[in-house]
Order: structure tokens, then sequence, then C-alpha cells
């Protein structure tokens, strides 16, 4: 399917937490197809920013719009995987993708053998490896069709041929017109993007 | 324009300032007028002909027990304030009538306790105003240990606005409901006998201590809200500069 | 299968996942009971008079038990945010979670109260009008238990807080029931006392969900 365009606009933004100014007048425009690896060292402010846009934290000053509309009436169309685990334990694989996405079964077994989580269907979560954990919090890219992906260390504990993988459902997804956010500290090898480095601000 | 007044409250260096200065008013104001009701009360109003000399602590008892209702009140306004005009003030002001409303709830239950002994023959009684004093005071409890439990100073104030509000929307059912309570079983055989109005000699000065023990509150209050302000705003410039100066 | 749908059946499993969750209060009312007779003495005139008063109140504490980390797991699991992107506004999803709170963690405990009922020798009238003050009751009590665990949610030191808070707010709900009990027990009309303690407890069920989203967004606006 192809996104409808989307454009996200950020202007001015600010942040200060706990004393600390994280970032100062952040200015910029995301438009469809666009990539973008937010980076920066520890404590640089990466995780507030994403949060920040996806609307779960505060706008202290500045102001983020989507296609013209302020932030708040858009958030159906956001994604955001953070890097908590995003599932429950003490449910299994596809309960958990049941309950977060609403889609059917089929559609959900799908895309748990795109993540290689074949046969991991009724296993609860807190069997799995953690790295099984991520695939099957990253399984809702597969089966969720929102334009603006937020994800917040999507490669953590994934393996080699997962991180391909993720990089290649990335790619199509921005060539469908939608726009990704993601922060990592390992760069992914097999994908395009622009960066946008966070922490000089004095 | 006519806005300016209200925008200035919202910058911590200029309360900081003009506190100050309305402190010094407020702290010799109440100074004059409790020296002056309290002695009055004290040693020149007439001897009740009731409860001889005891019901003297009115002149502390009745003020304070004022105070320890009017505060939560207060309070409930501060975060409406911190609500919808995202003033941090309000929530320093929230944060410092919450340590103040609980020490005059705990001083008016004190001084409640000391004059039940001669007038009930007994310090606790389960009488409908001291029941819903106690419940105030743990009212003020939990607004106080909520913050004191979360770290962050803007959701702190934030969350205890939220618990004020509810708590205020509560606070005359759970007024009612006391008293109803209170009717519902025996009544306590104790109860002190309507008395006749008092007489000028006597309500003048309670009245001034009333006032007297407002504005204290008022300076107190200014005090522990400077004392805030400083410490949230100890790495701004205005603050450093005071302190090296000092 | 509808959001509302999806959220009972979550719920359903959790309980399925983690019966301990159902148990321990019950047990908990249990024990508090037991107690009772030990501490005081093994006289049923005694122990009926004061026994639906007890009972009330150990069910406000094994309810307070068990409502304490409402949203404690889903928010540290990071799937309470998730909700926020869900298609409905955030007070409707705390209303469902509440009303599953209530269905699936305090019926139960209603249910068992009969038999700490016979334990305490408390006449069959009053008992009844006990049950139907409980049920009539827990909403409002869950509801205001829920803000207490929603706004000590980012807390890590919060301990038993999120109960000391709430407490106070529990006074006029004890009170009307006390009122119906022991109307009950001299046999006078209950109804118009039902009545303004079902109010109470629709006023809450509707009103406080709003304000335990609003604390669970602060908290969610709070974490990273």
């Amino acid at each position: 399917m192809i996104f409808e365009p989307i454009d996200i606009e950020i202007s001015e933004l600010s942040c200060e937490r706990d004393d600390r100014l994280l970032f100062k007048n952040l200015s910029m425009t995301l438009s469809s197809g666009q990539i973008l690896r937010v980076a920066g060292p520890n404590g640089a402010g990466k995780t507030t920013l994403l949060r920040m846009i996806a609307g779960l934290f505060e706008i202290q000053t500045g102001a983020i719009r989507m296609n013209q509309s302020p932030l708040t009436e858009c958030l159906e169309q956001i994604l955001y995987i953070g890097h908590k685990p995003q599932v429950t334990k003490d449910l299994t694989v596809l309960d958990n993708l049941k309950f977060l996405t609403g889609s059917d079964d089929d559609h959900l077994k799908r895309a748990l053998g795109d993540v290689g989580l074949k046969g991991y269907h009724d296993s609860l979560v807190k069997e799995l490896s953690q790295g099984q954990g991520r695939r099957c919090a990253l399984a809702r890219l597969w089966c969720v069709e929102s334009p603006i992906w937020i994800l917040d260390e999507p490669y953590t504990a994934l393996d080699v041929e997962m991180v391909k993988t993720l990089d290649a459902r990335i790619t199509a997804h921005a060539a469908a017109g939608g726009i990704c956010l993601f922060t990592t500290h390992q760069p992914p090898q097999s994908l395009k993007y622009t960066t946008l480095e966070l922490g000089h601000v004095t | 324009m006519g806005w300016r007044w209200f925008h200035q409250w919202g910058s911590p260096r200029w309360f900081y300032e003009r506190a100050g200065r309305w402190q010094l008013v407020c702290g010799w104001l109440a100074l004059t007028l409790l020296i002056t009701g309290s002695f009055w009360g004290l040693a020149l109003a007439p001897v009740d002909y009731q409860q001889g000399n005891s019901y003297r602590i009115i002149y502390l008892h009745v003020p304070v027990a004022f105070l320890a209702q009017a505060l939560y009140a207060a309070m409930a306004v501060c975060a409406v304030v911190l609500f919808v005009w995202k003033m941090k003030l309000a929530d320093v002001a929230m944060q410092s009538i919450a340590v103040m409303g609980f020490a005059f709830t705990a001083l008016s239950l004190i001084s409640g306790a000391v004059w039940g002994k001669p007038t009930w023959g007994t310090y606790w009684v389960w009488d409908a105003r001291l029941t819903s004093m106690l419940i105030l005071a743990f009212l003020y409890l939990g607004v106080i240990g909520l913050r004191a439990a979360i770290q962050d100073p803007d959701q702190a104030g934030k969350a205890c606005g939220i618990l004020v509000l509810v708590g205020v929307v509560n606070l005359p059912i759970i007024k009612y409901s006391v008293e109803w309570w209170n009717t519902l079983h025996q009544p306590a055989s104790l109860k002190l006998t309507e008395k006749p109005a008092m007489p000028a000699s006597m309500w003048v000065p309670l009245l001034t201590n009333i006032l007297g023990y407002y504005i204290a509150a008022a300076y107190l209050i200014l005090g522990s809200m400077r004392a805030i302000v400083l410490e949230r705003e100890r790495r701004s410039a205005w603050v450093r500069e005071l302190v090296s100066r000092a | 299968m509808s959001l509302e749908r999806r959220m009972l059946t979550r719920e359903l499993k959790l309980i399925a996942a983690r019966p301990g969750d159902i148990f321990k209060p019950m047990w908990f009312l249990m024990l508090v009971i037991s107690m009772v007779p030990l501490a005081l003495a093994p006289d049923s005139d005694l122990l009926s008079e004061i026994g639906s008063a007890m009972i009330w109140v150990a069910t406000l504490l094994a309810l307070l038990l068990n409502t304490e980390h409402l949203f404690q797991s889903d928010f540290s699991d990071g799937v309470l945010e998730q909700w926020l992107f869900l298609d409905r506004p955030l007070a409707w999803l705390v209303g469902l979670k509440l009303i599953a709170h209530w269905l699936f963690h305090v019926l139960p405990l209603i249910l068992i109260t009969p038999i700490a009922g016979i334990m305490l020798s408390v006449p069959t009238d009053v008992l009844l009008a006990l049950l139907v003050t409980l049920v009539i009751a827990t909403p409002a009590l869950t509801c205001f238990s829920g803000l207490g665990a929603a706004l000590t949610l980012g807390s890590s030191r919060s301990g038993i807080l999120g109960v000391l808070v709430m407490m106070p707010l529990f006074v006029p709900v004890v009170i009307l029931a006390a009122g119906v009990l022991i109307r009950a027990m001299d046999g006078s009309d209950t109804l118009p006392l039902l009545a303004l303690l079902g109010a109470f407890s629709v006023v809450a069920a509707t009103l406080v969900p709003i304000a335990v989203s609003a604390a669970i967004r602060l908290n969610i606006g709070g974490s990273n």
C-alpha cells in the first residue's frame, strides 16, 4: 500500500530536564519517505525527542505539527515502539499482538513468520529469549498500517539476520511513503538514512 | 496589557523580591494583631460563667481550626491555577500550603484535645467536628506524602494537584457524612451545651486573633514559598548572584 | 474484535496466567476475619454485633491490597503507554480496566464474605444487607484506589502510599454502608441509604476514571 503524503514540522523545540538543557531551538521538517536516525551520546535526549514527537512527553517550548494540524490530533497515525519490552510477560505472543493491533489471527501469524517467530504463537513471552521478545514487539511493524514509525533502540538484542530483515522492512516502509525515526548505537549497514546529531548544547 | 500583573506572578525572581517585602509587612501586622488579641483575650476578656478560664483556649483553637479548613480550599485554588494557567508559582504555593495546612490541623486537634479535657473530661471524643478534622489531617498528609514520593518537582506538583482537586470535591461530602454519622449513633453525652451569644468583650479579641493568625499564616507561607523558589531556581543566574552576594 | 472485547479478553487471560492475584486477597480476608475472635473473644453475641462491620473493614483492606498495583506491571512493561495510541479516549480505557478489575478481582472477594459472616455469626438478614452494600459500594472504592495506584505509578519508593493517600476519601462510603448495616440490624428501611450509596458509586465511577487517566498520562510523560 502507499501512504498519503505526510509531513512533520518541528519548530523551535527546546527541552530541559532535571535542570539540564537537552536540546534548544531544534527545527526541521520530516516528509514522506524519510528515514531519520537520532544520534548522540547517552543522556543527549534521544528518547525524550522521540517521545515528544510521539506525544508521550509534554512539549515545553516550540511546536510539532503534522500536516499543519496539532500533534495530539494525529496520534493514531503513529506506531511507537519504545525501549521498554512493550509486551506482557504473562501472555502468549499471539495474545500480546492481538490486544495491541486488533488484527485477525492469520494476519498476525504471517507477521510472526516474518520476524522468525513461526511456531512460537502460543508461547508465553516470559519463555522467550530477550531477542525473541524484542522480535515479538517488532512484529507490529508487519501488521499495523501507520504511516509514522517511531522506534527507540529497535536493534537492541537482535541477531544479524533479524537486523537485515528489519532494515528491509524500514526501507520498504519509506518506499511506500512512510516516515521512520529511530535511535540506535549500532549504525545499521543496509539502511539508507539521514542523521540528526543531538548533544551539542552547552 | 491588563494581564501584566498576572504574568509577573509567573516570574520566580519577581516573586522572590516582592514576597520579601510583603513578608515584612505581614510579619509586623500579624505580631501586632496577635499580641493585642491574645493579651485582650487571655487577660482582659471576662471569665465564662460555665467554663471558667478554660474557654480562653478559643483564642488559639478557633483561628487555627478556621485556617486548617481555609488552607485546603486555598490549595485547591492553587491546583486550578496550576492546571489552567500552568503557573509554576501555584505549585510552589501548593507545596507550602500543604505543610502549613497540616501543621494548623494538627494544632487545632491538639488544642481541641487540651480544651476537651476540662470541658468533656476526656481528650478525645468521636464528635463530628473532631472526626472531620482528623480526616482533614490525613488528607493533608496524603498530599505531603505524595509530593515526597515523586522525584521530579513538576510531576509531583501535577500529581498533588489531581489529588487536591479530587479531595476538595470530596471534602463537603466527607463533612456531611461525618455529621450524619454522628447523629446516627448515640450522640456523645458530654456535649457542650448551647452557649449564649458571646458578648463583644469576648468576640472582638477573637476576631482580632483570627485576623492575626490568617496574616501570620500568610507570613509563614510566603517565607516557605521563597525558600522553595530559591531551591528550585538554584541553577539560575539570579539565584547564584544572590548567593554570591550574601 | 472490538477494542472493548480485546481488553476484557486480555484481563481474563492475565487472570488465568496469574491466579494468585485473585486468591491472595481472599486469603488475606479470611485471615483477618479469623483474627477477630482470637483478638476479642469467641463470644457469638459479641461477634454478631461487630461482625458485619469487621467484614466490611477487612474487605476494604483486601480490596486496597489487590488494587494497589493495578497499573504497575503494564506501566513498567511499556504496554500502558501504547494505550495512548489506541483509538479510544484514555479515560474510557481506564474505565474498562477498572470494570474488568471489579468483575474479576473484587466480585470474587465479595462472594466469599458470606463464609466470613457465618464464621462471625452475623444474622442472615444483616449478611444480605452486607452483600448488597459491598456490591453497591465497591465500584466507588475500586475507582478511588485505582486513582491511588495511578498517582504513585512513577515513584519507585511509594510502598503503600497509594492506599494511604486514598483511604480518607473512603469515609463517606464507609459511613453510608455502616448506616445500612445498623438499619438492617434493627430491621428498619435501608432503601434510602442504599440509593444514596448507589448514587455516590455512580458519580465516582463516571468522574474518577478521568482523574485516573490524567494521573497515568502524567506518569507516562515523566518516564523514559
